[in-house]
């Protein structure tokens, strides 16, 4: 079956998506990028180019470069005289006054540029996921009229792509957050993209979407941000070195490009630098600038951009008749959203309200088109709902820490197996702690069961293998089992309640383990670093024992010093440091001792994650533990 | 044992063969489901490999265009230095050659928006219209391999202004 996908048809960028089981992602086009310029040109060598490709050519071809279609799509001649002051191409009256754009003696309908832009994202989306892509759900601005909308229907017909909706961009942004499926609310978005500023204020309640009022400014947007960048700059160098870099067209260029990358560092740093070394030249050498932007001087500089924001959102508030107080969801769409200025503006304008920005707000509109692709397709139907494990489920391991089996999150039914051994010779039961949670030390977590598996013949530590397997089912139900791969004995457990805790409890469980992450990374590094040099002073001991009269007096001595000294620093509970430094001593002096004796070497362990002496903490006493892993397999 | 079945359980039983076959097509869907993944993830894997090393190669980028900028304006009161400059420059084309995105040169070509972003034109007699006459800033890299194309001035011909000659 032919993919539907969601198409954000945008004034300057377009972006394509699709869901995959329910889940809508963003298709990339062939050039690797996310969004395609909307922009088509028809060379003198009667080539068509589409997006970036069009885009890089355009000062050559200034007359057959056709962007900002979607300004002129669905509308009269003498609707648009003010646009076209704006564009470089020409724009021309065709049959019954309709608009049309003449390149070269021939005239392109907007819809046919908007259909090429179409047919390219469909292209590159079908090649990306290996099937055709014929049907699509578009996005237009809710303040479209029928004959902008039929249009644009059009221009997927001429696509050759089915159009199975054509929905509101604000509409598509709330169906992106799932907004749809809540209770009836008043969502306000704001939408200030590259080029243009769109407010709307929907209601939404049971699956119906109202547009309660659209208001906007057509000709405000990231490119203005820029632009006073670009002369905050260059009146700055103009004052230092009395030259004027806007006048040079490469200087220009280059300052377009770094006020563009400072503005977006802007959004997550207090300052950044700008550096444009040997920008130009004079008699007296090259000139290079540099300077220092700080956020505060942007937002100064920006100040009036930004207060241009503010009529449209109370305009369009009083139209739909509603106070800030009413707004119950606010919803950031376009990248010069993640202005900070913006954001505290649209917080000012809406009694402080946290807005939506989870969904990145270039891509949203598409996602939310995909979505709705999705649902007219019914393949959300088909769609087995996939549960996942909430959190971690694991077993304690030596040294009272928790190895987790299946992680937090996986999609059920899963099954895992991994091989555990003992933690000391001749141990003849193993002690499987199953446990639930996030949290590094096993008493930190929740204890679903516990049992033992006897019998084990002796041998030394780290030798016999226990097959452990975990095994989610559909409905959330654990089985646990442990096998002695020697002799077959096998013991397991059967856990219905995995998923018995309620939202909050897990969202606590979770909130927990991030408020102790780094007290518990480094508590487990203390644990694995007690283990790794437990487990090289027991086989450097075995080997002294092995080697007996073979080894030299002195390097046994010393061997037997550096093994007591571990025996004490892990007693002592010593800092991770000194266990790390007696581990690679011993580590050298069990290499000495096999070089010794070539032929002989460590009996099929690596250094780490080796065997441990007592039973860990929380195993206490008697109570026999199980070794960290051996080897894994699925 | 019997033959003789009631009719309840037959209605179950063709009830039943229905939901085989649908767990059965259900089950097929989730392993091509599975291996079309694989695959995906594959590809998916390479690409973001290539990806992320493009990204990072180009991140550094600028340095290079700035030493160049360097040596094009560096006087002949520091040729010494110059010298300096222009083999770090040289080591850098190199690690770069190595790294699957060599310099390109693209003076004198003709303009080809899969290689070439035009930054200006220029009247020039002497080369054919359209041709790339000066490059601001080299690209990297060709074809599905191409870093970043290059940033180039075109030739308008002879024309100067407006029509007419
Ligand atoms: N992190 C950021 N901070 C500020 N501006 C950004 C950021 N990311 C993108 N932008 C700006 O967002 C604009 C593009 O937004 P987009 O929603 O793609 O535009 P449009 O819908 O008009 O095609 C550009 O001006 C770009 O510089
Ligand atoms: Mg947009």
């Amino acid at each position: 079956m032919a993919k539907a996908v969601g198409i954000d048809l945008g004034t300057t960028n377009s972006v394509i998506a699709t869901t995959e089981d329910g889940h809508p992602t963003v298709i990339p086009n062939s050039e690797g990028s996310r969004t395609t310029p909307s922009v088509v040109a028809f060379t003198e060598q009667g080539e068509r180019l589409v997006g970036q490709l069009a885009r890089r050519q355009a000062i050559l071809n200034p007359k057959g470069t056709i962007y900002s279609a979607k300004r002129f799509i669905g509308r009269r001649y003498d609707e648009v005289k003010s646009e076209i002051n704006a564009v470089s191409f020409d724009v021309v009256a065709g049959p019954d006054g309709a608009v049309r754009f003449n390149v070269r003696g021939k005239q392109h309908a907007p819809e046919e540029i908007s259909a090429l832009v179409l047919r390219k994202l469909a292209d590159d989306a079908g090649k990306f996921l290996g099937e055709r892509v014929t049907e699509a759900v578009i996005t237009v601005p809710a303040y479209f009229n029928d004959a902008q909308r039929q249009a644009t229907r059009d221009a997927g017909k001429i696509a050759g792509l089915e159009v199975l909706r054509i929905i509101n961009e604000p509409t598509a942004a709330a169906l992106a957050y799932g907004l749809d499926k809540g209770a009836n609310e008043t969502v306000l978005i704001f939408d200030l993209g590259g080029g243009t500023f769109d407010v709307s204020l929907l209601s939404i309640g049971e699956g119906v979407v109202e547009v309660l009022a659209t208001a906007g400014d057509g000709h405000l947007g990231g490119d203005d941000f820029d632009r006073r960048i670009v002369d905050h700059i260059a009146d700055e160098f103009q004052r230092d070195n009395g030259i004027d870099l806007r006048q040079d067209p490469q200087a220009l260029q280059r300052m377009f490009e770094a006020a563009e990358k400072a503005k977006v560092e802007l959004s997550s740093v207090t300052q950044t630098t700008i550096s444009l070394p040997f920008v130009t030249a004079d008699a007296t050498g090259p000139k290079h600038l540099n300077t220092t932007l700080m956020r505060s001087t942007f937002e100064q500089i920006t100040g009036d951009l930004i207060e241009r924001c503010t009529d449209p959102v109370e305009t369009a508030m009083a139209d739909a008749k509603v106070t800030a107080n009413d707004v119950d969801e606010v919803i950031l769409v376009g990248g010069s959203t993640r202005i900070p200025a913006v954001q505290a503006l649209v917080r000012r304008l809406t009694a402080g309200k946290d807005p939506n920005m989870t969904v990145n707000p270039d891509e949203v509109v598409a996602l939310g088109a995909a979505a709705q692709a999705g649902v007219i397709k019914g393949e959300v139907e088909d769609v087995v709902l996939l549960d996942v494990t909430p959190l971690s489920l694991g077993l304690e391991t030596l040294g009272g820490v928790m190895t987790k089996i299946i992680e937090r999150n996986t999609t059920i039914p899963a099954r895992r197996t991994e091989v555990f051994s003992t933690a000391e010779d001749n141990q003849t039961a193993v002690d499987v702690v199953v446990l639930q949670g996030e949290r590094e030390r096993a008493a930190d977590n929740r204890v679903l069961a516990r049992f033992r598996l006897e019998n084990i013949r002796p041998a030394p530590r780290g030798v016999p293998q226990i097959e452990v397997t975990f095994d989610i089912d559909a409905n959330g139900i654990l089985h646990v089992s442990a096998r002695d791969k020697d002799t077959g004995a096998e013991q397991k457990v059967t856990i219905s309640e995995t998923s018995n805790l309620d939202q909050s409890e897990i969202e606590r469980m979770i909130k927990d383990a991030e408020q102790h992450r780094s007290e518990d990374e480094r508590l487990r590094e203390v644990i694995d670093a007690r283990n790794q040099l437990d487990s090289i002073a027991y086989q450097v001991e075995k080997r002294l024992q092995e080697l007996g009269e073979g080894v030299p007096a002195h390097e046994k001595a010393r061997a037997e010093m550096l093994v007591g000294d571990a025996r004490q620093a892990i007693k002592e509970e010593a800092p991770v440091e000194r266990l790390r430094n007696l581990a690679a001593e011993l580590q050298q002096v069990f290499y000495g001792l096999t070089a010794a004796t070539a032929g002989a070497g460590p009996s099929g362990r690596g250094g780490s994650g080796g065997p441990g002496p007592e039973g860990g903490p929380g195993a206490g006493g008697d109570e026999d533990v199980i070794d960290a892993e051996f080897t894994t397999d699925e | 044992m019997s033959d003789m079945r009631p009719e309840e359980p037959k209605e179950d039983e063709t009830g039943s063969a229905t939901k085989i076959a649908e767990l059965e097509d259900r089950w097929k869907r989730a392993l091509a489901d599975l291996d079309n993944h694989r695959k995906r993830a594959a590809r998916d894997a390479e690409r973001q490999r290539f990806a992320e090393r493009a990204r990072t190669v180009a991140e550094w980028l600028p340095v290079v265009d700035n030493l160049e900028r360097a040596i094009e304006h560096g006087g002949a009161d520091c040729a010494v230095l110059l010298e300096g400059v222009r083999a770090v420059r040289d080591q850098a084309l190199e690690l770069l050659t190595r790294l699957g995105f060599p310099r390109q040169d693209d003076v004198g070509r003709p303009f080809d928006p899969t290689r070439h972003e035009a930054v200006a034109t220029v009247p020039d007699a002497e080369v054919p219209e359209g041709t790339v006459v000066q490059v601001t800033r080299p690209g990297y890299g060709s074809g599905d391999g191409q870093l970043r194309p290059a940033q180039v001035v075109v030739s308008k011909g002879t024309q100067t202004d407006g029509p007419g000659s």
